[in-house]
């Protein structure tokens, strides 16, 4: 009975996570369309010549009708087409395929470690009933979400690109133990970021799980230190983290798109940029439409986390 | 007798404030709105009263900060502190539009949403504000500048597309709730027309909820607006605006860290004092 409503509400989710990816693919699609005049002509500028234009025309497959186009779009996509580059010929899925590895490394690395400083952080200023420390914690992290990142970037950079030479600003290096070197500066600028978010949405869980009723019978029934921490307070006050964790990776893929860029990191977000500053259409759709669908589905995931969690939770 | 009248008026009004920050988060709140107004007066009378203007070349490229120029001069020579609260209007004011008319069109769609007994077009509207709110907000507006082509008006009007689903969403699920509330019944019975109640008693009440909403979507949104204009899709140079301005002393960071430091500084500055209302907003709130 139990399993097969845990299914059913499974299923309702993912119902709903699809309906929402078609509806971002429609966007994706329809996002050219914006463009004031041909976007051919945009593309090319006013001295371009007739035949150039209905040539990149054919190749946007803007040249039939709108209906056809859409068929053709979602064709594609069933079979992985994405469209390729104007700019080198480079196949769309390729290139996300390419750029994708670093973005997640650094976006896996930054939460990894937000996670690991937020909980002891969290849980003690949770604990505490200092009116004067949960004040100033709740302040100081208000601070920390509303800089700008490329904000404390530009700091980062003054302090330890600038003044001493330990972040290279310049240049990436994939190999594993050569590509930290790149990689900390933006990461711990990520992850500052990140723990300021997590503490304080883990804080008010903890804070909100410790009036809880199973809390006050784990303590009369004696349950370990260790037992009690994990299983009482920990586990339900980790459901609203994920669940605001997975809302928030959309946030956090555009934060990526700026550090990419000032850091000069070869990720989607970079790509995005320049395919933006270069009009590549065919590029920024497909980019855009990966990034819709993966949110999409990222808070797919996150939810389901939050239901495994803690079965109080709606979905 | 009636100076002591007004004496006495305006010492229970003082006492009033006084009780009123005395609350929890007033302090947060008196120092947001103080923080912000210092910021907003001085964009718009800096200008003024300076004895420069925002793109005029006053002397050697990156002078350090002085009397003269409290500062400093960037890589052109210009005045970075006019500069700097020359951006005003462009950063916060165009924040401020870009949140003010999704708010509106967002909560009009939603109490729609709420009202409205048509399933099929319920249903089909819900989806597309879903959507439109999968995408990150940054990521799309971003990409839509690649057709729209870069500039504050189009950052507006992008925001304006894409922004006003999240209202949509807050206002219809409110309406639905307020819908249920009994004020509304007696107001039927009173037999009040249908527009006096959606304009007099639905509408205010929903649109409490989106406006705390807008507060802390206006952080986002000035982040957003000098984020792209740092990555060069927004403001261009020579325009005033922080965010360009950052993207501009970036090169010279070592030589010349003013040109990036006081704009970033404003920034922060605005997005600090807006973050400070809103969580002394929620303090409240909350009661403690």
């Amino acid at each position: 009975m139990t399993s097969n409503l845990f299914l059913r509400k499974v299923l309702g989710r993912l119902v709903r996570a699809v309906t929402i990816s078609f509806w971002v693919m429609v966007i994706s699609f329809l996002l050219i369309r914006l463009s004031p005049g041909d976007p051919a002509a945009t593309r090319l500028g006013a001295g371009a010549e007739q035949e150039a234009v209905e040539a990149l025309r054919k190749q946007l497959k803007l040249d039939v009708s709108p209906l056809e186009q859409f068929t053709s779009y979602t064709a594609g996509l069933f079979r992985g087409d994405l469209g390729v580059s104007l700019v080198n010929d480079v196949d769309v899925l390729e290139t996300i395929r390419n750029t994708l590895p670093l973005t997640l490394t650094y976006i896996f690395l930054s939460v990894f470690f937000a996670f690991l400083i937020s909980i002891p952080i969290a849980t003690l200023i949770g604990w505490s009933n200092s009116a004067s420390i949960v004040y100033s914690f709740r302040s100081i992290t208000s601070v920390i979400i509303a800089t700008p990142n490329f904000f404390i970037a530009m700091v980062g950079i003054l302090l330890f690109s600038v003044q001493r030479d330990w972040a290279p600003v310049f240049g990436y290096v994939s190999e594993f133990p050569e590509n930290l070197k790149y990689l900390w500066l933006p990461v711990s600028i990520n992850t500052l970021i990140l723990v300021a978010i997590i503490s304080r949405v883990l804080q008010s869980s903890i804070v909100d799980t410790k009036s809880e009723e199973f809390v006050e019978t784990g303590i009369i029934r004696g349950v370990g230190r260790t037992r009690f921490f994990f299983y009482y307070i920990l586990k339900p006050s980790m459901a609203p983290t994920v669940v605001l964790l997975s809302y928030m990776m959309g946030t956090m893929l555009g934060a990526t798109v700026i550090l990419e860029t000032i850091f000069s990191l070869p990720g989607i977000g970079r790509e995005l940029v320049g395919a933006v500053l270069a009009s590549d259409y065919p590029m920024v759709q497909g980019i855009l439409l990966f990034f819709g669908v993966i949110t999409v589905f990222l808070s797919f995931i996150g939810d389901l986390c939050a239901y495994a969690l803690d079965r109080r939770v709606k979905i | 007798m009636k100076r002591i009248d007004t004496a006495a008026e305006s010492s229970t009004r003082l006492q009033r404030i006084r009780e009123w920050t005395a609350l929890p988060g007033g302090f947060g709140i008196i120092t947001g709105i103080s923080m912000f107004l210092t910021i907003t007066i001085l964009g718009v009378i800096y200008p003024l009263i300076s004895p420069y203007t925002s793109d005029e070349f006053v002397g050697d490229s990156f002078e350090p900060p002085s009397w003269a120029h409290p500062f400093g001069l960037d890589q052109l020579g210009r005045d970075v502190m006019t500069r700097t609260f020359a951006a005003v209007p462009a950063d916060i004011g165009v924040a401020f539009l870009g949140v003010s008319i999704p708010l509106a069109i967002g909560t009009l769609i939603g109490i729609i949403l709420g009202i409205s007994k048509n399933k099929f077009f319920v249903s089909l509207v819900s989806s597309i504000i879903d959507g439109i709110n999968a995408f990150p907000l940054l990521i799309i507006a971003i990409a839509m500048i690649s057709f729209l082509g870069p500039g504050l008006f189009n950052v507006i009007i992008i925001l304006t597309i894409m922004n006003w689903a999240r209202y949509a969403r807050i206002a219809r699920t409110r309406a639905v709730v307020v819908l249920q509330q009994n004020y509304i019944e007696a107001a039927q019975l009173m037999g009040y027309s249908k527009r006096r109640i959606i304009f007099k008693h639905v509408t205010p009440n929903v649109s409490s909820e989106s406006l705390a909403y807008a507060l802390s979507d206006f952080i986002l949104v000035i982040i957003i607006v000098s984020g792209l204009s740092f990555l060069g899709l927004a403001a261009r140079p020579p325009a005033a605006e922080w965010g360009a301005m950052i993207a501009d002393g970036r090169t010279y960071l070592g030589d010349a860290w003013w040109i990036t430091i006081f704009p970033g500084v404003a920034l922060c500055w605005s997005a600090i004092s807006l973050s400070f209302i809103v969580e002394g907003l929620s303090r409240r709130d909350r009661g403690n």
